[in-house]
């Protein structure tokens, strides 16, 4: 059931930009770093001969979770406004096709999106790295995976929120703006407590214990999953 | 009698404290074309969502198929093809994509995509994305939609909406094969009486919510028919005469006034006037036309 949802999803998304969204981000960032990294090339080999990859994914980091929930925001939007646009839920919903499968297909379809945004992002953060000539003696592959997967994982309550909020409101510039006002705030992740859990895809990669921020992060998304979903299931289609 | 396929009991939706639609008790029989007449904001959108489970009811039950829709919708829903107000559609797909798009969900063979284009007659515009189309043309793509999953019934919210005149007479056509040709059962809305006319059998008139009057459109054209007038020298006499022989009239301005009647009735009547020694100056026909008829049937709700 949901697969044939899924795979008229994976139709309408043709052509909306999403693709396009989901490798600038990445690429976007490792761009940043190697504007930063070729700018200061010769300060950076001084300060962190040590470890110069370690460098890298320190300054890369900064960066993560803003992208991520920048990312989370546009995607969830541009994927609900295929739907609000035409005003098509009233067609798609009055299909035998279980309204949790819509919901679920469509959070299917931003996690694979994310998805390979990470995974690019550690692909980048790896060929930058090889091409800054960091040498391939020591290449810290556990890290590079990590930093694309934990904050991730950590980012998931944001991305259960953004989605609810892009499917139930059609006026997409409520769901964008706030995911915008998130992403600034997450900035200063900094100096928020850290059982804010907007803070998390910071720790989980900035903290002692990152690991644990990414599986809280997991599991409060999928505890706000349900409220979302349930909501989406029950309420009036004008 | 043939089985029912919607039966709706006290139907009820509120918005915002204020009923949309009140009290509805429908009962549509399989292979019939029924219209839901009604002006704006009747209640005509509003009901045909709650058919099709897009809004939960505030009270009352529907039957579709004999099943409750609220413990069997995806039952349900697999036979029945809806077009609900403006088309939907994705303005960045071709009509083709679009309708694999929804083929996708209901898991019928891929050739159904160009017969219900041909059906709509889209071929050769499938290939151009739909935000090209005219209205007209994307109400086709709205109504081949509602065929693909060879539904058993079809609810149509105002399908001709956008449509040039040859573009109405086709949808008309289309929908009057329906139950002919496969047994489809049609819902199908409008405001214009005289286009329900032209291809329901049975017509339910909604205002302001409620059902104000349901019947055969044979029926309606025989209420909305007219009456007779007859101009005859002293008319109260006249009247009182054949009121004594059964004929139930009204005075208006010196004019009797009877319901519509036959031919037959008509010559006894005079015979008896005219035997009587009343002169009659004029015998007329007034016919009402339906539109008078549907203003005056929705015009008689007191406005709450
Ligand atoms: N989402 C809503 N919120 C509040 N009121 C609504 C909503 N949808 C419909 N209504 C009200 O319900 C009533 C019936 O609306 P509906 O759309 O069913 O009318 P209609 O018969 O389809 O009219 P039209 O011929 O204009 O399409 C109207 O008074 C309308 O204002
Ligand atoms: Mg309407």
């Amino acid at each position: 059931m949901i697969r044939r949802v899924m795979s008229a999803d994976w139709l309408k998304i043709h052509g909306k930009g999403l693709w396009f969204l989901a490798g600038l981000g990445p690429l976007g960032l490792v761009a940043m770093q190697a504007l930063n990294f070729g700018l200061r090339y010769d300060y950076i080999k001084q300060e962190y001969a040590m470890d110069l990859w370690g460098a890298l994914l320190e300054n890369i980091s900064f960066f993560v979770p803003v992208a991520l929930y920048l990312g989370s925001t546009l995607i969830c939007s541009l994927m609900a406004n295929i739907e609000h646009q035409t005003s098509s839920w009233k067609q798609l919903l009055a299909l035998p096709i279980s309204r949790v499968t819509v919901f679920s297909s469509k959070l299917l379809l931003c996690l694979i999106l994310l998805t390979i945004s990470c995974v690019l992002l550690s692909a980048g953060v790896m060929i930058l790295g090889l091409v800054l000539g960091f040498g391939t003696d020591h290449i810290p592959y556990g890290e590079i995976v990590r930093i694309g997967l934990w904050p991730y994982g950590a980012a998931l309550p944001i991305l259960s929120l953004q989605l609810w909020l892009s499917l139930t409101f059609s006026n997409q510039a409520i769901s964008v703006s706030f995911g915008l006002i998130l992403s600034i705030v997450s900035l200063f992740s900094i100096y928020l407590p850290e059982w804010v859990p907007l803070v998390w895809p910071y720790l989980a990669w900035n903290s002692l214990q990152p690991m644990f921020y990414s599986i809280f992060g997991i599991l409060l998304g999928m505890l706000l999953l349900l409220p979302g979903a349930l909501h989406f299931a029950r309420k009036d289609v004008i | 009698m043939s089985e029912t396929i919607i039966e709706t009991k006290g139907l009820l939706k509120n918005y915002k404290g204020r009923a949309a639609v009140k009290d509805l008790n429908l009962n549509i029989r399989k292979g019939e074309i029924y219209g839901f007449l009604g002006p704006n904001g009747a209640g005509k959108t509003t009901t045909i969502r709650l058919l099709l489970g897009l809004i939960a009811p505030s009270a009352g039950t529907i039957e579709i198929f004999g099943k409750d829709l609220r413990h069997e919708k995806m039952n349900i829903l697999r036979k029945v093809g809806s077009l609900v107000e403006s088309p939907s559609y994705y303005g960045h797909l071709t009509a083709i994509q679009n309708l694999e798009a929804i083929r996708r969900i209901l898991n019928v063979p891929k050739s159904r995509i160009s017969e219900v284009l041909d059906i709509v007659s889209l071929t050769g515009e499938e290939k151009r994305p739909v935000k090209g189309f005219s209205l007209g043309m994307k109400q086709r793509l709205g109504i081949a939609s509602a065929l693909l999953g060879n539904p058993e019934l079809l609810i149509l919210d105002e399908p001709t909406n956008g449509l040039d005149p040859s573009g109405i007479q086709e949808i008309r056509d289309l929908i009057k094969r329906m139950p002919q040709e496969h047994g489809i059962t049609v819902l199908v809305s409008s405001h214009l009486l005289s286009e329900i006319e032209l291809m329901a059998n049975t017509v339910g008139i909604l205002h302001q919510g409620s059902m104000v009057y349901q019947d055969s459109i044979t029926n309606l054209q025989q209420r909305a028919a007219g009456e007779m007038r007859l101009v005859v020298s002293e008319p109260e006499m006249a009247l009182s005469f054949v009121e004594n022989r059964g004929y139930t009239g009204v005075l208006q301005n010196g004019t009797l006034c009877f319901t519509r009647m036959n031919d037959t009735t008509v010559a006894q009547l005079v015979k008896v006037l005219v035997e009587k020694g009343h002169a009659i100056y004029r015998v007329e026909e007034r016919r009402q036309s339906l539109e008078e008829f549907f203003l005056q049937v929705v015009g008689g709700v007191s406005h709450d």
